[in-house]
């Protein structure tokens, strides 16, 4: 189901664990990750249980959205869903909470990116109704 | 070294030629591999008594794959075994049959990888893909070994002539193998290296593998039983050990720290042998990064001086380390999942003594070792090592 304007597929939420917080809290301009009430910790992409302790004990909490990019690389190569958007900045980001997670990053010379710079949460529109989390350079 | 245990051996192995679209299913070509295994060991089908079978993106559909292969083949397996560990699956594979022969549950198995993704791809990996690594574009390996690549770079820094020796010197390799795909049949340059397309920064297309059909198969039992049989060509695994999902609880870990740091002390340790003793190796090539990644995590040289290790070490066939001498992966062609069985039969055949135009002088060991699954922002999801001994 593509979006008509972008051609970029709109995920489905929620087909692996529960994740309509994150979803929500998108089209909101809110960055939500799943959080280990043991532990105190983060954990990015979402799972079915803490991998700290193996319990269910999760609940979702908002981050800043502030980090710093800790690898980061330039598709080049087309791919599904990939059509119009190359060259293609991606980090892999690594928020001040203590956690990674994988976004592009908007609004720069793909060439200028680099491991090290600060970053903070921006807004993909990937259609009209859903946004997801990429990163600014700051 | 006391406790090293000799007594399963690898008393055949087969492969066939690796092809691009050659609109064949991993069932014909696991039937080629065995007919070809049967051929080389001389062994009548029906002593065979287990089956290990590596799981092809091919045929994912089908969970009952390991078995409808049972059919197929015409075999009455009392040991089957379905790997999912994509290329640690045959290194795998003998380990878990070497086991399964000494409780008992089979004396003769057979290791067979067979797929033909790229005539045939069924798989969808699901899970967490769809939510949170498409929506970013990191579709495939590429993107992600761009990002470990990044990293690398970033803490040790990389010398691209010293990724470019490894696919020149692998590809050098591949020209004496008959088994590798033809369209890779032609030397290569630094010059051409440097000039290949950028995939996703630093990676470029000839630090990468292509996905093509193909098959491979080994032959695992007692030393006592392969003797009964009538063979007299034989190895030892001598140690093998994995690792899944390493560092896996841990969000902040270094990505350039792998699983292979955790087993290559343990298969020096089952051995008893060290780096230098090493005759040749045979390491999973995806990625030439992963490559030069190993050369520090076996101790071949000290973590992040895998550049000048590499640049400074003679790794063709009569090399002081020969590496990848039948071409590896990235110039023979990656038979889909049967890709760790591709590592694999190339050092059985140099201790074998096989190698032809690539023969390795005094090939008494082998390092071999398998990666299998890339994982959300990390390197690589299982890590396997074994070492063979004449």
């Amino acid at each position: 189901m593509a979006d008509e304007k972008t051609g970029r597929p709109v995920p489905k939420p929620s087909i692996y664990v529960d994740t309509k917080p994150f979803w929500e809290g998108a089209k909101a301009g809110k960055l939500m990750l799943q959080y280990c009430k043991d532990t105190g910790r983060f954990q990015h992409y979402p799972r079915p249980v803490s991998i700290f302790t193996g319990s269910r004990n999760l609940e979702w909490r908002e981050v800043s959205g502030k980090g710093t990019i800790y690898a980061c690389t330039v598709i080049r190569v087309p791919g599904p869903g990939l059509e119009g958007r190359l060259p293609l900045s991606v980090a892999t980001v690594e928020l001040d909470e203590g956690v990674r997670i994988l976004g592009n990053i908007l609004n720069r010379d793909p060439n200028t990116v680099a491991i090290g710079q600060r970053v903070e949460v921006a807004w993909d529109r990937i259609s009209d109704d859903v946004q997801y989390p990429a990163f600014d350079v700051v | 070294m006391s406790g090293k245990k000799r007594d399963i051996v690898i008393a055949g192995y087969s492969e066939t030629a690796i092809d691009f679209k050659s609109g064949r299913s991993a069932f014909d070509l696991g039937g080629e591999a065995l007919a070809k295994l049967l051929a080389a060991t001389g062994i009548p089908k029906d002593a065979i008594d287990g089956l290990s079978v590596t799981a092809p993106l091919s045929e994912c559909p089908n969970p009952f794959f390991a078995v409808y292969m049972t059919e197929a083949l015409g075999i009455t397996p009392t040991w089957l075994n379905y790997g999912g560990t994509g290329g640690c699956s045959a290194t795998g594979g003998v380990a878990r049959a070497a086991s399964a022969i000494r409780d008992g549950y089979c004396e003769v198995a057979v290791v067979l990888s067979a797929d033909a993704p790229s005539t045939a791809w069924r798989a969808n990996y699901g899970a967490y893909r769809s939510e949170f690594q498409d929506p970013p574009g990191v579709q495939g390996p590429p993107a992600t070994f761009g990002l470990l690549m990044s990293r690398y770079n970033h803490q040790f820094g990389i010398k691209p002539e010293a990724l470019g020796k490894i696919a020149i010197t692998q590809r050098e390799h591949a020209l004496h193998n008959d088994n590798a795909y033809t369209k890779f049949k032609t030397p290569i340059t630094m010059a051409d290296y440097e000039k290949s397309r950028v995939i996703a920064d630093p990676l470029r297309l000839l630090d990468c593998v292509m996905f093509c059909d193909g098959a491979n198969a080994f032959l695992v039992t007692t030393e006592k039983k392969a003797r009964e049989l009538g063979i007299t060509k034989m190895v030892y695994p001598t140690a093998y050990a994995e690792v899944t999902n390493f560092n896996g609880s841990d969000p902040l870990a270094d990505i350039t720290e792998t699983g292979f740091s955790k087993i290559a002390p343990i298969v020096y340790g089952q051995s008893g042998l060290a780096p230098k003793d090493i005759r040749m190796f045979q390491p999973y090539d995806d990625f030439t990064i992963a490559v030069m990644m190993k050369f520090e995590d076996f101790g071949f040289c000290k973590r992040g001086q895998g550049s000048e290790f590499t640049l400074d070490t003679d790794l063709s066939h009569k090399g002081t380390l020969p590496l990848n001498t039948g071409g590896g992966q990235i110039s023979a062609g990656q038979p889909g999942l049967a890709s760790g069985g591709l590592n694999l039969a190339e050092a059985v055949r140099q201790m074998f003594g096989e190698g032809e135009g690539r023969q390795v002088p005094d090939p008494r060991n082998a390092l071999v070792t398998g990666i299998g699954v890339i994982p959300y922002a990390r390197n690589w999801g299982t890590s396997a090592a074994m070492i063979l001994e004449a």
